[in-house]
């Protein structure tokens, strides 16, 4: 702590992540940079979080780095092996999921995301993923930590399919939908994001150290909220980035 | 009651225009061997569903037998996306109705059973929903909650034609365990009219009795047993056998083009009689063997 640390903007996002989790907490987790940062908090200030893949698997202790959820490589030592219905049903529908962690094709300024299509959805598009269980997660969490690339094609004013709901178009639109909770975090390679209490609309809480204003605004889709003090964020310290780089992803895969 | 038929005996069973459930999630458990028989047998017009769309309905529907898709999206995982599905759906092609994965197991649940509807959350001010309501209007509707008044998105039961599930275990009746997680298969096979299932191993029904907690899918909803290894080949199969990267990644690259896609068509499907003369043109025995499963890790 305090000393310099070098790190990729991979695994600040990670431990950005890992930061935003509390102890105690049950986690539904996409593949990719969200299970680093779940197991990243686990190993480090909340060793009684839950986490839960929608296929069916809780408290998986991987030793190899699946190509995605249905690698048996990821349910490793887990506690449970069971259904969509136990997972999506009993726990996530069933209203005890405190945290969905999601990533996407692009995002908005109400943070909702797109993992479906890119295009006119009525016209010429180009069809990607669709939700699996993204849509779910997104309307049932208690609340959602989105992760997504800084880019301008990432961060958009609306994106050209709602697949997972954020704040839709901003305000009360969400309660209205009949949806509880709602994303309370975006985390980028360059800044993260909240989202204001009443209009919805995200909001710069922090620029990562090594960037500056002009380059977090200049580089998405759409202006954010920025309020008047904007703070750089918490680097990683050491041994976060060694827990990451030794002991869950010694390949670099998702965040090297 | 002893159901033990060939894979092709077991595909014949399935007319053109049928719905069909498949077990695979991405890349693995998919019903891979079934997928080629389908295609070598010329059925067509099939309607697919599952959870999560998978490795086999993207042969499926690269052989032109598919007509409509219910599904949760889907990929090949870090290997690519669903290509053959996805250019289908980007032309029009086939008719796809795309839910989340809770939706449309919750629709097989209500298939199962027998309620006339289920409400869900999910789906609700997302783009997903609109589609629907435009695409498969019978499939979505409100209602109003008899206790409390509060307005609730209802979803029709599904009830396919017939389920079609790799498993690790089953006996001649069709009992059998999953290993590993089972994501949508359990509710696929109850809301089905009928189940094929297709086994890496066959056993004598007193196994079954000896360990009958681990009984999900229950012989009595079983057409036909098919006993076919690496029949999921070269998806995963837990505590059996490894996908097979190499040969994902040729596929992936291969159907990135309608051409491309074609050329492994006509060598992997079409140019085999069966199963076995596959599993030979992919390396044999010694290229298998090296995709067991190890009994620890159950890859």
């Amino acid at each position: 702590m305090g000393t310099e640390v070098e790190y990729t903007p991979f695994e600040l996002m990670a431990v950005a992540g890992a930061r935003e989790l509390k102890n105690g907490e049950i986690v539904a987790v996409g593949l990719g940079l969200p299970v680093v940062a779940t197991f990243l908090a686990k190993r480090t200030h909340a060793p009684d979080i839950t986490i839960m893949f929608e296929l069916g698997v809780i408290d998986p202790e991987p030793i190899h780095t699946g190509v995605g959820l249905a690698d048996p490589r990821v349910w490793y030592r887990a506690k449970v092996l069971s259904t969509f219905v136990d997972m999506l049903g009993g726990v996530l529908h069933g209203g005890r999921v405190d945290v969905g962690f999601l990533g996407g094709l692009e995002t908005d300024a109400y943070g909702n995301l797109n993992t479906t299509l890119l295009g006119d959805p009525k016209g010429k598009f180009r069809h990607f993923v669709g939700s699996g269980g993204a849509n779910d997660i997104a309307s049932s969490s208690k609340r959602t930590i989105i992760i997504i690339r800084h880019e301008e094609r990432k961060l958009k004013e609306a994106v050209s399919f709602i697949t997972s709901p954020g704040y839709i178009r901003g305000g009360q639109e969400r309660a209205q939908a009949g949806l509880p909770g709602g994303p309370s975090r975006v985390i980028t390679d360059k800044a993260i994001f909240g989202f204001d209490p009443e209009s919805k609309r995200m909001t710069l809480l922090s620029i990562h150290p090594g960037c500056t204003l002009e380059d977090v605004l200049g580089t998405m889709g759409f202006k954010p909220i920025v309020p008047e003090h904007v703070p750089f964020t918490e680097p990683p310290t050491a041994e976060q980035v060694r827990i990451i780089r030794e002991e869950i992803d010694p390949e670099g895969i998702y965040s090297g | 009651m002893d159901k033990v038929v060939t894979l092709s005996e077991a595909v014949a069973s399935i007319p053109s225009g049928s719905h069909v459930a498949l077990s695979g999630f991405a890349i693995t458990r998919a019903t891979m061997a079934f997928a080629a028989e389908v295609l070598r047998q010329g059925i067509r017009n099939l309607t697919v569903s599952q959870c999560v769309g998978a490795m086999d309905a993207d042969l499926l529907v690269s052989g032109g037998a598919v007509s409509r898709i219910l599904y949760g999206g889907g990929s090949l995982d870090r290997f690519g996306r669903l290509a053959c599905v996805n250019r289908a759906i980007e032309e029009g092609s086939i008719v796809a109705e795309e839910y989340s994965s809770l939706s449309m197991v919750f629709r097989y649940v209500a298939g199962a059973l027998g309620l006339p509807f289920i409400t869900i959350r999910s789906l609700r001010g997302s783009d997903v929903l609109k589609q629907l309501e435009e695409k498969a209007p019978s499939a979505v509707a409100y209602v109003d909650d008899p206790f409390t008044g509060e307005k609730w998105l209802a979803l029709r039961p599904l009830n396919p034609d017939v389920a079609v599930v790799q498993v690790q275990v089953a006996d001649p009746e069709g009992n059998a365990w999953i290993y590993g997680p089972r994501w949508d298969n359990e509710e696929q096979v109850k809301a089905s009219k009928r189940a094929i299932v297709i086994t890496e191993q066959l056993v004598p029904t007193e196994v079954i009795r000896r360990d009958p907690e681990r009984t999900v899918i229950h012989g009595f909803r079983v057409s036909h047993v098919v006993h076919l290894p690496f029949s999921a080949h070269p998806t995963a199969v837990y505590r059996a056998y490894d996908y097979d990267a190499d040969h994902i990644r040729m596929y992936a690259e291969a159907a990135k083009t309608p051409e491309g896609m074609r050329a492994y068509l006509d060598k992997y499907v079409y140019g085999v009689k069966d199963h076995w003369e596959y599993l030979e043109l992919v390396g044999g025995v010694r290229h298998l063997t090296k995709l067991a499963a190890d009994p620890i890790l159950g890859y």
